[in-house]
């Protein structure tokens, strides 16, 4: 029995280790998604104008994002940027990443936001044209039909593709972990070089994703049963409407 | 109080309206009827600019109708859909005070007793606190009217407000627009209901391959047709 239990101790605490980073995982996935949704909206309203050149900036912003590895604008924006500035500056400024996470927040944020746009963008047309036309028949302006008409059930629709693009950030945010920043992959990869408990620590990683990513994933599983039974308010049917 | 000037419209090729002209007055009850595809809803739709016309001028009030004032003459068009566009994610209070607060800037509880009130007279007023989802087409026609009418319109357009409806709900909405007509409403309706536009029009138009073909009191074009046109049309549907 106590050998069994030798056996199991290094992946306790190569959980516990893991679990270390969790804060930071989670502070970068929260910082990314707000930055994500202001830029989704953006570019999903910018993609969706009836002016060329509010349309154009948004594609091409959403083509480049989406056509090029996470990995590779991580890179960019952690030893890219830094080294244009000091060029640049020829020395003057000497920049650098300070604290470190904002890479995580801007370049997971950036990421997240293409994706974002196009599924914002797929919601907002998803909405019967028709709401459209009543809300401007009384007189609304095009902001204030996309506020209080067309957005409430654009973001009603995209719930779940929203929840489940969340899910995904929590996972890529391990490719931070490259640049040094200390989340929950860091943490097992710092382990690891430091004792050699290469199988534990990893696993260790892996289980505390499991923890965040599984919960999630039934919220998204809950959404997409509830879009299906496409009801009125909920509040209603809960009161036994 | 709307004079329509010359409107043209056409979808690339396709002309769906030609050069009609016409003028309707204070507390005039207008029904548009005619064949599908003949042009009566976008005639109607062009009115208040959700089609922008390919040619010709319309006015309200003598103020000529423009993509920079569309917002304050849209104010003064309510508008009723055949398909209600209620807005499912709002109450039906909510659907109904949101213009009057959002666009006029009105006090929310006035805007909500006079919600009430609106609801009363379609005979809705139990149903304030429902949502779109849980009434019947015919109610929920009937709250879109209340809607439109809580901006206080001058005029307000019907495109086939009953054609989406099971037929033992069309009398409900009917009769809530013919006590409009009797209190004066300037009504512009685009319909199929030929009785109720013999009953509570001032004027028919009958329009066919997007101009009106002819047009005169609900006597004269239901009893006494002179379009051949009319007289085929009326035959197949009367």
């Amino acid at each position: 029995m106590e050998g069994f239990l030798g056996v199991l101790a290094p992946y306790g605490e190569g959980i516990v280790i893991a679990l270390h980073g969790i804060g930071m995982t989670l502070g970068v996935t929260a910082g990314a998604i707000i930055l994500g949704m202001i830029i989704g909206l953006i570019m999903a309203l910018g993609k969706l104008s009836k002016f060329k050149i509010a349309r154009w900036p948004a594609s091409v912003y959403v083509e480049i994002i989406r056509g090029t590895p996470l990995f590779v604008q991580v890179l960019i924006l952690a030893y890219g940027v830094p080294y244009l500035v000091n060029t640049i500056s020829e020395g003057a400024v000497r920049f650098n990443w300070q604290p470190l996470y904002l890479v995580g927040i801007l370049a997971c944020g950036f990421n997240s936001g293409a994706y974002l746009a196009e599924i914002i963008r797929s919601g907002i047309q998803a909405v019967d044209h028709g709401q459209t036309e009543a809300a401007r028949s009384l007189g609304m302006t095009n902001g204030q039909n996309m506020r209080y008409i067309v957005l409430p059930q654009a973001l009603k629709i995209i719930l779940p593709a929203m929840a489940n693009e969340f899910v995904t950030l929590i996972k890529e945010t391990s490719i931070l972990s490259y640049v040094g920043i200390v989340e929950i992959t860091r943490e097992g990869v710092l382990w690891a070089s430091r004792d050699f408990e290469t199988f534990p620590a990893y696993i260790g990683v892996a289980v505390v994703y499991l923890c965040l990513t599984i919960p999630l994933s039934r919220v998204v599983a809950y959404l997409e049963k509830r879009m299906g039974s496409s009801g009125p308010s909920m509040k209603k049917r809960k009161a036994g409407m | 109080m709307i004079r329509i000037e010359n409107l043209t419209k056409s979808f690339g090729d396709n002309v769906v309206l030609r050069n009609i002209s016409e003028h309707i007055v204070q507390n005039e009850v207008v029904c548009v009827i005619g064949p599908s595809g003949s042009g009566k809803s976008t005639f109607l739709r062009c009115l208040n600019r959700l089609e922008t016309p390919t040619e010709g001028k319309i006015y309200l009030d003598d103020v000529l109708i423009e993509e920079s004032n569309i917002n304050e003459v849209r104010v003064k068009m309510g508008m009723v859909f055949q398909n209600f566009n209620l807005f499912p994610h709002k109450s039906v209070l909510d659907n109904i005070t949101l213009a009057p607060i959002k666009v006029k800037r009105a006090d929310r509880a006035q805007a909500e007793a006079e919600a009430v009130e609106l609801l009363r007279k379609v005979g809705l007023e139990d149903k304030k606190d429902s949502y779109p989802d849980e009434l019947s087409g015919g109610q929920k026609q009937r709250v879109a009217i209340a809607r439109a009418l809580a901006m206080k319109p001058e005029v307000m357009l019907f495109d086939e407000p009953t054609s989406a409806l099971d037929p033992e709900m069309v009398g409900e909405v009917l009769e809530v627009m013919r006590e409009l007509a009797v209190n004066g409403m300037t009504m512009v309706i685009v319909t199929h209901e030929m009785g109720f536009a013999r009953e509570a029009a001032n004027r028919v138009f009958f329009m066919d391959q997007g101009y009106i073909m002819e047009q005169g009191t609900p006597q004269q074009i239901f009893e006494n047709p002179q379009n051949e046109r009319t007289k085929s049309f009326l035959s197949k549907v009367l």
